[in-house]
């Protein structure tokens, strides 16, 4: 058993005593992220002392309310992603998500059943997409396609007279402690919980297993069928989550409100590490990702430079993001394939000498 | 590869060889284009009931004429389609397209003979760069595309300022309002049918055509027989981006003034027609005669909900969902294919 913690074993022994309910994946994927969270480090330092107004409170508040909805949306991005498909409706899908909770006034349940009944569209979409990617339809133009179906209703609900974005509720989910809006503290709590469920749930790692190979996942009997309509599911919700999120900052519920939400989230997801192919990756480097990019725009907004650039700057960063992983890519390609054992059989320990480890580190 | 032989030119070329042979051609036709060539008809006949004389042929070659920037755009997405690749920055160079001519033709001295040819570069160059991107890397194309439509559409909102300035020349307007000597036919119509018809032709035709089918079918299996897939890749994203730009210059041809946003739909629409007439996102299928029949069926069923008086949201709706049918129903044929 002393094989389990013992020194320069993992590299981290420290961190493997600790979180020792955490599997070895969940702790690779987290090391081998460190150089990602040195970007939005260095950046923010660099802000923070050539520009004085992005150290005010207000300019960090206003930073995390638009960082909110970027980490909501990418995270059920990163899990369709994670499971070998594309959401093309994230965008789409937060925008009926404003405008079913517009809906208040008019339906029965007021503003909090509004609010349930949004989260419940976004839930709906994202199953029929799970339905459309089973029945053997390319998630992308699935995706896609029910983008177009999911806009043109939410521009037909916003049609209805007597619907308004409950101000009243904006002001209770919108609230700040401190810097720190509520809503921010919610996208992290929900990134973290969405991170250990993929990373060491059953359901998760089914998920992972899919997404790395769909067909051998079949055969091994894994539960696909329930496991796409959730992973789609999953992430409708998120995205209408994501769209209620933004109407919380811009006090309007609009069909279009999400219409920058599909790249930002795609592109928060590369920048993140996650392998587009499915399988790889891990959810908790969405958090320096979607950094990235809502500091960036702060700065953009801050410094008075056109706001065009901003939408420069995501279509380089999303080929950059693609370029660097792949160039980078025969580390970051799998986290999880160990060049050492993660578990020393007992017999196998014995027989070797302590030099073996540090032979094959030499290897490497 | 079937898909070459359902063109009329093969279907009129075999009709002196024996009854045998031609059912053999119907029977090698494939069930895509029964699909696609079906839903034309019905939209055709629904177009044609919903109000008097709508089967006057002025009234059915105005329709087509109207929808020839989504026809040149459809034929770009599918030779990128054919190339296992899809290609969402269209929508963007047709906007760069429309704006850069309406800018080139206000500069003094400017005649359609100097704007037209930069417009086609300008539209060549960005396909150079999604095609270079996606050939050397192993970006997905949907992601590369999307990025340079990002870029492209920073890259113009910067210079105009969200006012795109500049006038389109009556020649232009010409080519899409005007009938040729009397006929029926506008000049961007007879553009659209002679793109269709060279196009078809060398994809199913010539050795060069055939070639780049068999990149996009197999690529890997083509690169063993010795055939370039880096090159195929990139000339499919160069002729799409001009495509795209000839389609740019046709569609502020039509609407008389240049905009930021005005293609931004045909991105979609274009893998609709695409799709609808048979292409395959597995690369390889896909042909001009099936992606006529995309661009047919949308461009009627566009007349036909504007005819009833249907609202756009719906009109949006309705396009989605016949795109998911349409892909539903691709998607049981091809499973039935390889069972």
């Amino acid at each position: 058993m002393s094989n389990l913690t013992a020194p320069n074993y993992t590299g981290q022994p420290a961190d493997r005593r600790a979180l020792g309910f955490l599997s070895t994946t969940a702790l690779r994927s987290i090391g081998n992220a460190r150089f990602l969270w040195a970007v939005p480090v260095v950046v923010i330092v660099i802000a923070a002392v050539v520009l004085p107004a992005f150290r005010s409170p207000i300019s960090v508040n206003s930073l995390l309310a638009t960082l909110a909805p970027i980490v909501i949306i990418a995270i059920g991005q990163a899990i369709v992603v994670m499971y070998g498909g594309i959401d093309l409706s994230v965008g789409a899908v937060a925008g009926l998500g404003t405008v079913v909770l517009a809906l208040g006034p008019v339906i029965p349940g007021g503003a909090a059943g509004a609010l349930v009944f949004s989260v419940i569209a976004g839930l709906v979409v994202g199953i029929l997409n799970g339905l459309g990617v089973l029945a053997g339809i390319n998630p992308l133009l699935m995706t896609f396609a029910m983008a177009g179906v999911v806009q043109g209703t939410a521009l037909l609900l916003q049609g209805i007279p007597e619907s308004a974005a409950p101000m009243d509720l904006i002001d209770v989910v919108g609230t700040s402690i401190g810097p720190v809006p509520l809503l921010a503290i919610l996208a992290v709590v929900l990134l973290v919980a969405a991170w250990f469920w993929l990373s060491q749930s059953r359901t998760g790692r089914v998920v992972q297993a899919a997404g790395f190979d769909a067909r051998i996942a079949g055969r091994l009997g894994f539960p696909i069928r329930r496991t796409t309509i959730m992973v789609y599911g999953l992430s409708g919700a998120l995205s209408a989550l994501g769209g209620l999120a933004i109407v919380a900052r811009t006090y309007t519920a609009d069909a279009l409100v999400g219409a920058s939400s599909v790249i930002d989230s795609i592109a928060t997801v590369l920048v993140a590490g996650i392998v587009i192919t499915g399988g790889v990756g891990s959810l908790l480097s969405i958090l320096p990702a979607a950094v990235i990019i809502a500091v960036v725009g702060q700065i953009i907004t801050l410094t008075g430079t056109d706001a065009y650039y901003q939408t420069i700057f995501k279509g380089v960063l999303l080929v950059a993001a693609m370029g660097i992983y792949q160039l980078a890519g025969r580390r970051m390609r799998m986290p999880w394939r160990l060049s050492r054992p993660a578990i020393d059989r007992p017999a196998l320990a014995e027989s070797t000498s302590t030099e073996t480890p540090a032979a094959k580190d030499g290897d490497r | 590869m079937s898909t070459d032989t359902s063109t009329p030119t093969a279907t009129s070329s075999t009709a002196h060889l024996t009854a045998f042979s031609l059912s053999a051609t119907i029977r090698r036709v494939p069930v895509q284009l029964w699909v696609a060539y079906g839903l034309t008809l019905v939209c055709l006949l629904v177009l044609g009931f919903s109000t008097d004389n709508g089967f006057s042929p002025d009234r059915l070659l105005r329709i087509l004429s109207n929808a020839v920037p989504l026809g040149v755009v459809a034929i770009a997405q599918t030779i990128v389609i054919i190339n296992r690749g899809l290609d969402l920055s269209v929508g963007p160079i047709m906007n760069t397209a429309g704006i850069l001519t309406a800018l080139l033709s206000a500069t003094p001295g400017a005649t359609l003979a100097t704007t037209v040819p930069i417009v086609l570069l300008v539209g060549a160059a960005i396909g150079l760069v999604n095609g270079l991107m996606l050939a050397f890397t192993k970006i997905p194309p949907l992601l590369g595309t999307l990025a340079t439509a990002t870029v492209i559409q920073g890259i113009y909102s910067l210079i105009t300022r969200g006012q795109p300035k500049g006038s389109v020349p009556a020649e232009l307007r010409e080519l899409a309002d005007g009938r040729i000597a009397g006929s029926p036919f506008s000049g961007s119509l007879l553009i659209w049918i002679v793109l269709l018809v060279v196009v078809g032709l060398v994809l199913s035709r010539s050795v060069a055509g055939r070639r780049f089918q068999a990149v996009g079918a197999n690529p890997r299996a083509s690169w063993l027989s010795g055939v370039p897939v880096r090159s195929h890749t990139i000339t499919a994203y160069v002729a799409s981006g001009m495509l795209a730009a000839i389609a740019g210059i046709l569609l502020i041809a039509y609407s008389g003034a240049p905009s930021l946003t005005a293609a931004d739909s045909y991105a979609l629409n274009s893998v609709v027609a695409a799709v609808i007439g048979g292409a395959a996102l597995a690369g390889g299928t896909g042909s001009m005669v099936g992606t006529f029949a995309g661009v047919a069926v949308l461009a009627f069923l566009t007349t036909v909900l504007n005819s009833f008086n249907i609202s756009s949201p719906v009109q949006l709706i309705i396009n989605g969902a016949v795109l998911i049918a349409m892909l539903f129903v691709n998607s049981r044929i091809a499973g039935k294919r390889n069972r």
